[in-house]
């Protein structure tokens, strides 16, 4: 809990939190602004109301979701290399996998947060602008919660990248360069993809069905558990040369 | 004789280049040791290997008795340690890089302002570290060494940067510091002239191999019986480097 409360300490001034912060506010300013706009339109389609809702607007909000985690996550470590901060948390009685661990927590919460600022922006969509009777809370909250959790690869991904790369490009590059490799691959069916995490992260984007896909989830809780793993490791064992 | 630290044979090997090689060193409990040696010596490797920066290729060392990594979290809290560069949150203040570190060595409040007076930072607390010149960087680093007054300091080259009044007064500072808190201290120059003014032992390190270890007038001796002039130990030390370099040469001849 103190580790916990030092992380947050360090974050101050770093846009850490803004940055997730807005990408939350951003996100749900896009949802109402796209269905007033686009409502007719959008109502229109071959689909369910409820499949519109989520997956129409889905598309943007996740790619706000994925630039913000790629950005948070490059910040949330180059604060530690830019003074050669971390040097001196090596030279501290700390754990470094708790310090590892905080850093994906305190990310993880952000991102929950802006998740849930988009899904209330949805939700008060879907109670105002959908036909009356239709909006549906319960799949609401379970699209909530797939959209999260199939973002949750990206960000235990990134977090790891960022941790090893003193050269703050680096994760970005990768970042950017796994957006659009993800983009490209998307579309296909090809299960043995979702070993990418961008591909993962997609995945909501590109159904049609709100309905979560039971193999993506699968695919989304064991990277995010690998990409977790591997980055406690690492931060376990290999030292600060 | 009461040694705080020992290393045994510490070697440190990056694949075809040997950094450190079989040191042995014993620092006294109270006294101030001076790690001598040129630049690339080993010196920083060494003292990296000590907090366990670095992973020793062979070799071990005992810290207040107790063992790396096993006790690693024992051994740092009560070590304070400056390796190479200062070291710190560019986002913070001084005083916020420094509430950090005592935060999670779990010390008084009034520990922070300790260390701002001692390394004579106190008016510059509150300003962003990114905006501390290099010696307010220099002393920041210091400070965070300071903080809370650690029984084992651990300081690399902790004037590099500083005007010759910071070098004078950071000097001064590490030279009564066992008196005011009975602290052994871990010092690293290429500076004979500097280790001399504070150091009780000094340990003579060349390409990664100890040449010599012993108190300041251990070494006239040695000098005198080498019959090199014992007034000038900085002539001393860098005729005991030359003679090892060409040593060296010579055996890479061979």
């Amino acid at each position: 809990m103190s580790m916990l409360a030092i992380e947050l300490r360090k974050e101050k001034r770093t846009g850490v939190i803004p940055v997730l912060l807005s990408v939350g506010l951003l996100g749900a300013g896009y949802a109402f602004l796209n269905f007033a706009v686009r409502k007719d339109t959008l109502l229109g389609l071959p689909l369910a109301p409820m499949d519109v809702l989520l997956t129409q607007l889905y598309g943007m909000i996740m790619i706000l979701n994925m630039f913000g985690i790629v950005v948070a996550a490059c910040m949330i470590y180059n604060m530690e290399f830019k003074g050669y901060a971390v040097k001196k948390m090596y030279m501290l009685p700390v754990r470094v996998p708790g310090m590892y661990l905080c850093k994906f927590l305190i990310l993880s919460t952000l991102l929950f947060v802006a998740v849930a600022l988009q899904n209330l922006a949805l939700m008060r969509i879907g109670s105002t602008d959908l036909p009356q009777g239709v909006f549906e809370m319960g799949t609401l909250i379970k699209f909530a919660g797939y959209s999260f959790l199939t973002s949750m690869p990206v960000l235990s991904f990134m977090v790891l990248i960022s941790s090893r790369f003193e050269n703050m490009w680096v994760p970005l590059g990768v970042g950017v360069a796994g957006f659009l490799s993800g983009m490209a691959l998307a579309d296909s069916s090809n299960n043995l993809l979702m070993i990418h995490p961008f591909v993962i992260m997609l995945k909501p984007a590109v159904a049609m069905s709100a309905q979560p896909d039971i193999a993506v989830v699968i695919a989304a809780c064991m990277e995010t558990s690998v990409f977790l793993g591997a980055g406690l490791w690492m931060a376990k064992k290999l030292r600060y040369e | 004789m009461d040694y705080i630290i020992t290393t045994e044979q510490l070697t440190k090997k990056y694949k075809n280049f040997t950094s450190v090689n079989n040191v042995s060193l014993h620092i006294r409990k109270g006294s101030i040791y001076g790690f001598l040696g040129p630049n690339g010596a080993g010196k920083s490797t060494t003292m990296k290997m000590l907090l366990g920066l670095t992973a020793p290729t062979k070799g071990s060392f005992t810290i207040d008795g107790r063992h790396f990594p096993e006790d690693r979290l024992a051994i740092l809290k009560e070590t304070g340690s400056f390796i190479e560069s200062p070291s710190f949150y560019a986002n913070l203040t001084g005083r916020e890089n420094l509430e950090l570190i005592r935060r999670i060595l779990g010390l008084p409040k009034d520990s922070v302002d300790d260390a701002l007076e001692l390394a004579g930072l106190t008016e510059f607390g509150n300003r962003l570290a990114r905006k501390y010149s290099l010696g307010m960087k220099q002393r920041l680093g210091l400070a965070g060494a300071l903080l809370g007054r650690p029984p084992i300091l651990i300081l690399d080259e902790p004037t590099n940067g500083l005007d010759p009044s910071g070098i004078h007064e950071i000097r001064n500072l590490i030279k009564s510091l066992p008196g005011l808190y009975n602290c052994t201290i871990m010092i690293s120059s290429h500076m004979l002239s500097e280790v001399e003014r504070m150091a009780d032992d000094i340990g003579i390190l060349n390409h990664g191999r100890l040449l010599f270890e012993g108190s300041l007038d251990d070494l006239r001796r040695s000098a005198k019986q080498a019959g090199m002039s014992a007034d000038n130990l900085e002539d001393v030390f860098l005729t005991m480097v030359d003679q090892d370099n060409a040593a060296r040469k010579q055996r890479a001849q061979l």
